[in-house]
């Protein structure tokens, strides 16, 4: 998954990104609400992780309210952008949680939290996203459960590196639809990360050699699919 | 016995008595005075009529011999044989003396009065006693009323005396209210003006509390929020640590980790000078003479590893002692946080100078940096706690300038910041001369 993580605090920030990676995820960094702002409007991520608290921008001299967070959030729903965002804060009074909740957030943690509750609050997050209730992504003989990062093959676990899982996962979200080569390296690459030229193409030959060739349909000029036959 | 109430009335009571004794008094002796010249002249017309008369007669004895009567009349020859009257009485004076005599027999004393004729001498006498007893009878017969009127007196002061103590009824179960969650001011509406002042000086202790207790709370809930962001990061560093896959994982987590910790520690080390030095927080230090210089010396030589560790050289220009009235600690404190923040916010390898001198009279410490500085608009703002005035890289805890006006504060020293000539901030405290 791609994440784009807005968070002011530079321990806390450095500290979350490597976490998120460590989960499988691609993960940006912008650390005031300008920047946000910008990214937000100009790519796409699956999910967004807003800390509220954050200077309203970080041009020396101007207003630093600390509700910069909240803005992007009204901003992003402005534009009926419907990415999911899970608001980090240190604020836990009920006032907080229901504006943050009224803004548009998706799902709200109070500072400090946990990080196995920051990544199952992730899943279940994109689950809903995605309009799944069950956690679990099976397509043919193929299952894969983004919390336990596992994955089967006709009841038999496949391993699989953390990249080719990732192009996995992107494409079991969302049987049948196809995904652009760009699409999927943009699950697989964060800024800043030199793109391997033909990685994608590396990581659906060695998934197709794990789950079977078929199981990954590519329509070519246009991208890749699974479980577009298995009607 | 304590109460006003009661010592009002005792007071009133004793006042009375002591009236009713002098009305008594002067009553008793005014009367006295008044019918001893009344009895007087009449003894005397009495003994001068009966002298006229000659002889007393037999209806006129009748009614002298009353036993009743306050007066009685004794005749006698004067060679001292007794005529009237037929009885001798042994209670009577026995012998005349004339014109007015008090006489005493058998423990009475009379007043007498006598007239000598041709042959005879005439005594009208008359009981003492009975002059007093009028004048007594009239001195009470004045007192009385004041006795009569005395409990209804103090009825209507017990009453009185209740009316007027009822603001301060009304102002204790207004402060009994009073707790430290709510510390609005006692209403003055309808107090009387010996209680008002009580009641303003009350009003301003609450108020003063009332912000003290403000300032407190608004400090802990700020200290407990601004704790919250180093440990979330110390949560999220263990956490990471703690998932490191590999061993050079597990040497980033870890220095990460420490420091997470250093920054935690510097900042509840900050929220502890910060207490000491908020008005209100404060401890009465002893204020001693020191010397500034000393105090920034020490200062600096707390940043220097901070500073080498960027690269960044500290300048000190301090020849001539500087003497200030103060705590060393606190000034200490204060001269650290200025050079750590001018470190901190300099670029690396750049110059920080710190000056202190007599500056015509005042003691000053000047501070300047090559930093970012710091927007005139921003000036007051940035010495608001956990105030940041950008989201740098540097790892401030928003508190520095914060307690570096309260320690200044405490000195009745004044902090202005300034441009730098060397092209960031210039922080300049000036003390009292």
């Amino acid at each position: 998954m791609r994440l784009l993580l807005v968070e002011d605090d530079r321990m806390i920030g450095d500290s979350l990104r490597g976490a998120l990676r460590l989960e499988g995820h691609v993960v940006d960094w912008v650390r005031d609400a300008a920047s946000a702002q910008a990214t937000l409007s100009s790519e796409r991520f699956d999910l967004v992780l807003l800390d509220l608290g954050l200077p309203a921008t970080a041009a020396p001299g101007a207003e630093t309210r600390l509700d910069g967070g909240l803005a992007v959030l009204r901003a992003l729903r402005a534009r009926r952008d419907a990415t999911p965002v899970i608001v980090l804060t240190a604020r836990d009074g009920p006032g907080d949680k229901v504006a943050g909740l009224d803004a548009g957030a998706d799902d709200y943690l109070v500072k400090p939290f946990d990080l196995d509750e920051l990544g199952a609050r992730i899943r279940a997050v994109l689950r809903r996203q995605s309009g799944r209730a069950e956690s679990t992504l099976v397509v043919g003989g193929v299952s894969l459960d983004p919390a336990t990062r596992q994955v089967t093959l006709n009841g038999a676990p496949v391993l699989l590196s953390a990249r080719e899982f990732a192009v996995l996962e992107a494409l079991m979200q969302r049987p049948g639809a196809l995904l652009s080569r760009a699409q999927l390296e943009d699950r697989l690459y964060g800024w800043g990360e030199e793109i391997e030229s033909n990685a994608v193409s590396v990581y659906i030959h060695q998934l197709r050699r794990k789950l079977g060739a078929d199981f990954i349909q590519n329509v070519r000029g246009v991208g890749y699919s699974v479980g577009a036959s298995s009607k | 016995m304590n109460s006003i109430r009661v010592r009002v009335l005792l007071t009133l009571l004793g006042m009375l008595a002591v009236v009713a004794v002098v009305m008594g008094a002067l009553t008793y002796h005014n009367v006295l005075g008044e019918t001893e010249a009344l009895f007087d002249y009449q003894l005397r017309q009495m003994a001068l009529s009966l002298r006229d008369q000659g002889e007393i007669a037999p209806e006129q004895a009748s009614t002298l011999n009353d036993e009743q009567l306050d007066v009685v009349v004794q005749v006698w020859t004067v060679d001292g044989r007794i005529i009237y009257p037929p009885r001798l009485r042994s209670d009577l004076p026995s012998r005349a003396r004339l014109g007015f005599a008090d006489i005493a027999v058998e423990g009475k004393t009379w007043r007498t009065f006598s007239v000598a004729t041709g042959d005879r001498v005439i005594q009208v006498a008359q009981p003492l006693q009975i002059r007093q007893q009028l004048a007594a009878d009239a001195a009470l017969r004045s007192v009385a009323p004041l006795f009569l009127i005395a409990p209804a007196l103090a009825l209507v002061l017990w009453w009185l005396a209740a009316r007027a103590l009822a603001p301060l009824q009304r102002v204790t179960d207004g402060v009994k209210a009073r707790d430290e969650l709510s510390l609005q001011p006692l209403p003055t509406g309808g107090l009387p003006d010996e209680v008002a002042p009580l009641v303003g000086a009350l009003n301003g202790l609450l108020q003063r509390l009332g912000d003290s207790l403000g300032a407190q709370r608004a400090f802990v809930a700020d200290a407990a929020h601004e704790l919250r962001s180093p440990l979330t990061a110390l949560k999220l560093q263990l956490q990471l640590l703690q998932r490191s896959p590999d061993d050079e994982a597990r040497a980033e987590a870890t220095r990460a980790l420490a420091a997470g910790i250093d920054r935690a520690a510097r900042l509840v080390e900050q929220l502890l000078s910060l207490a000491r030095a908020e008005p209100g927080t404060a401890t009465t230090t002893t204020h001693t003479m020191i010397g500034l210089v000393d105090a920034v010396r020490n200062a600096v030589a707390e940043t220097q590893p901070y500073a080498q560790a960027r690269g960044t050289r500290i300048e000190i220009d301090a020849d001539a002692p500087v003497l200030v009235q103060g705590d060393a600690a606190a000034l200490t404190v204060l001269a650290r946080n200025l050079v750590d923040n001018a470190v901190r916010y300099a670029p690396p390898g750049s110059r920080v100078d710190v000056k202190v001198w007599n500056d015509a009279g005042v003691p000053t410490l000047r501070v300047d940096d090559a930093g970012p500085g710091i927007a005139p608009a921003d000036r007051e703002r940035v010495f608001d706690r956990f105030y940041r005035h950008a989201a740098g890289d540097e790892s401030g805890s928003g508190l520095g300038l914060a307690i570096v006006r309260g320690i200044a504060a405490q000195h009745r020293a004044g902090v202005t910041l300034e441009d730098s000539p060397l092209g960031g901030l210039r922080v300049v405290v000036r003390f009292a001369e």
